[in-house]
Order: structure tokens, then C-alpha cells, then sequence
């Protein structure tokens, strides 16, 4: 019994020894981050970007327009690889008409110059009709399908005339092409991760992500044996 | 002592379903604290009596364009503004950041004077109290001195981003009212 307790009790030292080494030797890198300009130095390794959840960059939907690549990242729009407007719906389609790139939500269009600087949002309140699925052009005119029927607008976008029309080029969504995926994942991940970030997440456990919290829960109930077993031997000795 | 076991138990229970009660029920007031409160659309009916006039745009340049960057100490997104006016009343659909989302307001400006400010939808977590009439109606017959109000605003603890944000838009459209009846 006593061997036994004896031989629990060093194996989970051992363990413990483990992880109290790496808690200081991270503590006290973190005290002197500063110093040691931990902030400045930035990793790129693929299975950190990747534990970081940025080594891959999917989008929602692309679309091509005017020589420019559109994507959409949850809220934000990227024209080419600048971020351009936050939209909180799905970006649905595309045309470019005249001077403007047209992008359309289910109710709003979201109008750019050639250059992709954002001119305006028109909503219903501007004459847009509601409930988009799709836009698309009809002889260089804007037209969009809604769940109401289809309508059609001039540059002006202002005025829209309910139409049923045939022969109408649909906006359709692209792949990214590896170009601006490039340029883009080189934006999501900035300089990489700070190793003091990852230094911090070490020491704090979130490096070990969901499993974390039961990693310090063993780690308690060892420490909690360790300390009952310590004393019990100590107490048997004398 | 088995039954004293049961009743701690019974009182562990009871306690630990209150909390999580209470915890629920703070979740669905924080979730339910954001939205959109009032379309576009029917805000523009309530103002101009179901009868809303044709929209108007201003685009944003030159001196105006400066004008607005002072105010909100950064530039607008977008090239031009969308606003609809009749008579003496003009209303504004306007965004601004609170700490980190958009906070659409809506703004009539009537004889260069506030005739009332709205939240139209609120996309934070925090500070969706600015919506209370009994906080917008301090903007009510607010004017414009030297791009700022010409009264103080009271804060709402917990809410100063959302505060400050009402506040800038409200300076905004104050501004652009002047510059269309320029």
C-alpha cells in the first residue's frame, strides 16, 4: 500500500514538474516581454497560423467585376484584397453598369465607383425594390430578380419598372483566384502571430483550446492527491 | 443525515436553476437589445405622414466632405448621402460606429433646428438605452454653433459609445441641412 501510494505520488510529481516548468518558464517570459520584445517577434509557422484558425482564407462568394475580384468575409467586402464595406447580409450578385460596380444584398444595393471607392447604400427607402435573389444586365440596364417578380432600372437606379424578360446575364459567383487569395490571406494574417500571444496562451492554456479546462482540471485533482499522499507519508514517517 | 444530504442537494438544485435562469434571461435582454427597431422605409412614412417626398443625394466633397471629417473626426464612408426633404423638413438615414458595429439613426432636421432623432437599428451588444425617447428628446430643438451643439447632451452610463456616436450624427446632419439650404 505504501509502495504503491509512494509510487503514485513521485509518477505525478513528475507530471506536475511538467507543467509547473513550462507555467514559470512562460511567467517569467511574460514578465520580461517588454525587454525581450516578445511583442515584435511574429511566427508564421502553418501549424501556428493554422491552431490560429488564419492558414486558410474562405470566402463566402466571390464575384468578378470590372476587372476587379469581390469577395465577402462574414460582414466584411474585399475589393481585390482592400477591405471595402462592412455588409451584415450575404453579398448576392454583381454588374457593373456605365461608371458603377453594383453589388446587391437581399434589400440593398451597394453602389462603387471604378476605382472601388464606396459610393452609397440604396435601400427600399431609395426606390430599390425588396427581397433580392439576383441581379443581372439586360442590354447594359440593371435588372433584379426578386421573390416579387422581375424589375428593371436605367444608370439612375432610381426608378424600377416591373418586366419579364428573357436573356438576361445573371451575376454568378467565381472561385478566388490564387493571386488574391494570396494577397488576401497575407492580409488576414498580418505579420503572423506574436510569439508573446503564443507565449501567453501557453502559459494561460488556451494554446490546448477546448481540452484546456480539463487538462487543469486533472492537473487540480493531481496537485489535490499529491498535497492528500504528501501528507499522508510525511505523516507515516514520523 | 442521509435526508439533510438530500435536502442540500434539493437546495444545490433550486440555486443552480435560478442562476442559470437569471442567466438566460440576462442572454435574451442582451440579444433582444439589438436589431432593427424601425425600417428604413417606415421611418421615412412616419415622418413625411405616409407620403414620403422622392429621395435627394449630396455627394461629398470639397468643403462639405472636410466639414463632416471634423465632425466625426474621420471621414464618411461613401461618396454621397441620401436624404429626402419637403418643405422646411429634411430626414437623414445615418451611420456611425459605436464601439464596433454600425448604429443606423434616423434624423429630421426642421428651420435648422433637431425635430427628432430615432435608432433604427442597433447592431451592439451595449448602450441600445440611447433609443429611449427620454434620451433622444434632449435633442429635440438642438441646433448647430461652431459644428457642435448648442447644448449639453446627458450621458447614459454603460452607453457613452453609443452616446457619443447619437451625438456626432446628430451634429452631422445638422450640418448637412445647412449645407443643402445653403
Amino acid at each position: 500500500m505504501n509502495r504503491q501510494m509512494r509510487f503514485l505520488h513521485r509518477t505525478m510529481g513528475a507530471v506536475i514538474a511538467v507543467f509547473v516548468l513550462i507555467f514559470s518558464l512562460t511567467g517569467i517570459l511574460l514578465n520580461h516581454s517588454s525587454d525581450l520584445e516578445l511583442d515584435q517577434e511574429y511566427l508564421t509557422w502553418n501549424w501556428v497560423l493554422a491552431h490560429y484558425g488564419i492558414s486558410n482564407i474562405e470566402p463566402d462568394v466571390v464575384y468578378f467585376l470590372d476587372q476587379h475580384v469581390i469577395s465577402q468575409f462574414d460582414s466584411r467586402v474585399f475589393i481585390d484584397a482592400i477591405p471595402a464595406i462592412n455588409s451584415h447580409k450575404p453579398i448576392l450578385g454583381g454588374v457593373v453598369i456605365d461608371d458603377l460596380m453594383l453589388l446587391t444584398t437581399e434589400d440593398e444595393l451597394l453602389l462603387f465607383s471604378h476605382d472601388g471607392e464606396f459610393i452609397e447604400k440604396m435601400t427600399e427607402s431609395a426606390g430599390i425594390p425588396p427581397l433580392i435573389q439576383n441581379i443581372g444586365l439586360f442590354h447594359g440596364e440593371p435588372v433584379v430578380q426578386t421573390r416579387q417578380g422581375m424589375w428593371r432600372s436605367d444608370f439612375m437606379l432610381e426608378e424600377w419598372e416591373a418586366i419579364s424578360l428573357e436573356g438576361i446575364a445573371w451575376s454568378e459567383p467565381q472561385s478566388l483566384p490564387s493571386a488574391v487569395e494570396d494577397e488576401l490571406a497575407d492580409y488576414f494574417r498580418g505579420k503572423g502571430i506574436s510569439v508573446e500571444r503564443v507565449i501567453l496562451d501557453l502559459h494561460n492554456g488556451r494554446l490546448a483550446g477546448s481540452f484546456s479546462v480539463w487538462i487543469i482540471d486533472i492537473l487540480g485533482l493531481m496537485l489535490t492527491f499529491i498535497s492528500i499522499t504528501g501528507i499522508w507519508l510525511w505523516l507515516k514517517r514520523r | 443525515m442521509v435526508g439533510k444530504a438530500i435536502l442540500n442537494r434539493k437546495i444545490l438544485l433550486t440555486a443552480s436553476k435560478s442562476l442559470l435562469g437569471v442567466i438566460l434571461f440576462l442572454i435574451a435582454f442582451s440579444v433582444s437589445a439589438r436589431g432593427v427597431y424601425q425600417s428604413n422605409q417606415d421611418f421615412l412614412l412616419e415622418v413625411f405622414n405616409n407620403a414620403p417626398p422622392k429621395s435627394k443625394v449630396v455627394w461629398m466633397k470639397g468643403e462639405l466632405r472636410q466639414g463632416i471629417r471634423d465632425i466625426l473626426g474621420h471621414p464618411y464612408a461613401g461618396l454621397r448621402i441620401r436624404y429626402w426633404q419637403q418643405d422646411e423638413k429634411s430626414a437623414w438615414i445615418l451611420e456611425e460606429i459605436g464601439k464596433t458595429e454600425a448604429i443606423t439613426f434616423g434624423v429630421v432636421i426642421a428651420n435648422n433646428k433637431v425635430d427628432s432623432v430615432k435608432v433604427l437599428a442597433f447592431r451592439e451588444s451595449r448602450g441600445s438605452e440611447i433609443r429611449y425617447p427620454a434620451f433622444t428628446q434632449q435633442f429635440q430643438g438642438a441646433g448647430l454653433e461652431a459644428q457642435q451643439l448648442d447644448r449639453h447632451i446627458d450621458g447614459i452610463s454603460g452607453a457613452t459609445l453609443s452616446v457619443r456616436a447619437m451625438t456626432l450624427i446628430v451634429e452631422m446632419a445638422l450640418y448637412l441641412d445647412k449645407f443643402i439650404n445653403k
